[in-house]
């Protein structure tokens, strides 16, 4: 790996930027939705630019925002942003091979850039059996930051001349990207137990519990990887 | 004006610290057996949950399309077709229904 690292880190950080343009899609959706509520929020363009370049996260910025708008606190408002993230302590927790050994400002670059988007097209592509490793997640994550920012700025600036994405059944974007991603994940009747487990605690919860979907997410996600650490489902067990 | 900055830093840092934290505590778990196994199933099980809470809250016009995205993606494995299958159903009955 280290004879050619030099060779292949550009070639990932282009995959990279590459394969994820179709997400990019729908960050810009998304984007143009978040930039229309930041201008009712009265933030300015330049504040919409430096919000989507320091959080980096959607919804916890749209969440935040709403909040802000309908009259909680800045505290308030704040807590329930950050709790839509929490999924990203298990996103970040699963990037320990990608960041092993690298330098403190790749180890940080690469954190501060990982979004469900990137790191599932990462894990997604390496089970198709294609080399995704630290430049491939990068080169992602820059192009959907480039995206984010350009989006909400210029939403923020024209709100009244965005049309509604969901009129043009841009609102789907992303369910249809998971679905797709979620397909290119699956490695084998391994991972019907897991994903199972995941899948039942999550519906469990939403309908019988009023655990927040945050909540939800993160506790279903380690239940399913649970079993497959208990059950040996999963497939791989070259580690 | 405050509200804003005080706002975008204590998101940005709380969504950096959440960040950092999930790096942390996986860097220091085991990296062979159950855990390597439990971190390997990690992405399709987050996936999974994530896709599941999207359909529970998904209309009825999206549940239709859920049905042609998952049929295209398992006969494509294309992300790029599966979302055009997927906005285009969304849009298709909009426009009918």
């Amino acid at each position: 790996m280290l004879s050619n690292a030099s060779d292949r880190w550009h070639t990932e950080l282009w995959a990279g930027q590459r394969d994820i343009l179709p997400l990019a899609l729908g960050v810009a959706t998304y984007g143009l939705a978040f930039g229309v509520l930041a201008a009712q929020a009265d933030f300015g363009v330049f504040a919409t630019a430096v919000m989507g370049t320091t959080v980096f996260a959607g919804s916890a910025q749209i969440m935040a925002v709403q909040q802000l708008v309908a009259g909680a606190g800045v505290g308030a408002a704040v807590v329930a942003g950050a709790a839509l993230n929490l999924r990203l302590l298990l996103v970040t927790a699963s990037l320990r091979q990608e960041l092993r050994g690298r330098p403190a400002w790749q180890i940080l670059l690469g954190l501060h850039l990982a979004t469900d988007e990137n790191w599932a097209l990462l894990h997604a592509t390496r089970v198709a059996g294609r080399p995704a490793g630290y430049w491939f997640l990068v080169g992602g994550g820059l192009v959907l930051l480039a995206v984010w920012v350009v989006t909400t700025a210029t939403a923020a600036a024209f709100a009244q001349l965005i049309p509604d994405p969901d009129a043009l059944g841009l609102g789907f974007a992303f369910t249809a990207a998971f679905v797709a991603i979620l397909r290119n994940l699956w490695r084998g009747l391994g991972d019907v137990g897991p994903w199972g487990v995941s899948i039942a605690t999550t519906a469990g919860l939403i309908w019988l519990t009023s655990l927040p979907p945050a909540w939800a997410l993160v506790v279903a996600g380690i239940a399913g990887a649970a079993t497959a650490a208990v059950t040996g489902g999963g497939g791989h067990a070259d580690d | 004006m405050t509200e804003a900055v005080s706002l975008i830093a204590g998101l940005a840092g709380l969504t950096f610290a959440i960040r950092l934290a999930g790096y942390l505590a996986g860097a220091h778990l085991p990296a062979t057996g159950r855990w390597a196994r439990a971190f390997d199933a990690l992405p399709g099980c987050l996936i999974a949950a994530l896709v599941t809470l999207l359909l529970a809250e998904a209309g009825r016009i999206e549940g239709v399309a859920a049905v042609v995205a998952f049929t295209v993606a398992a006969a494509t494995r294309s992300l790029p077709v599966t979302m055009i299958a997927g906005i285009a159903t969304v849009a298709g009955l909009q426009a009918v229904v």
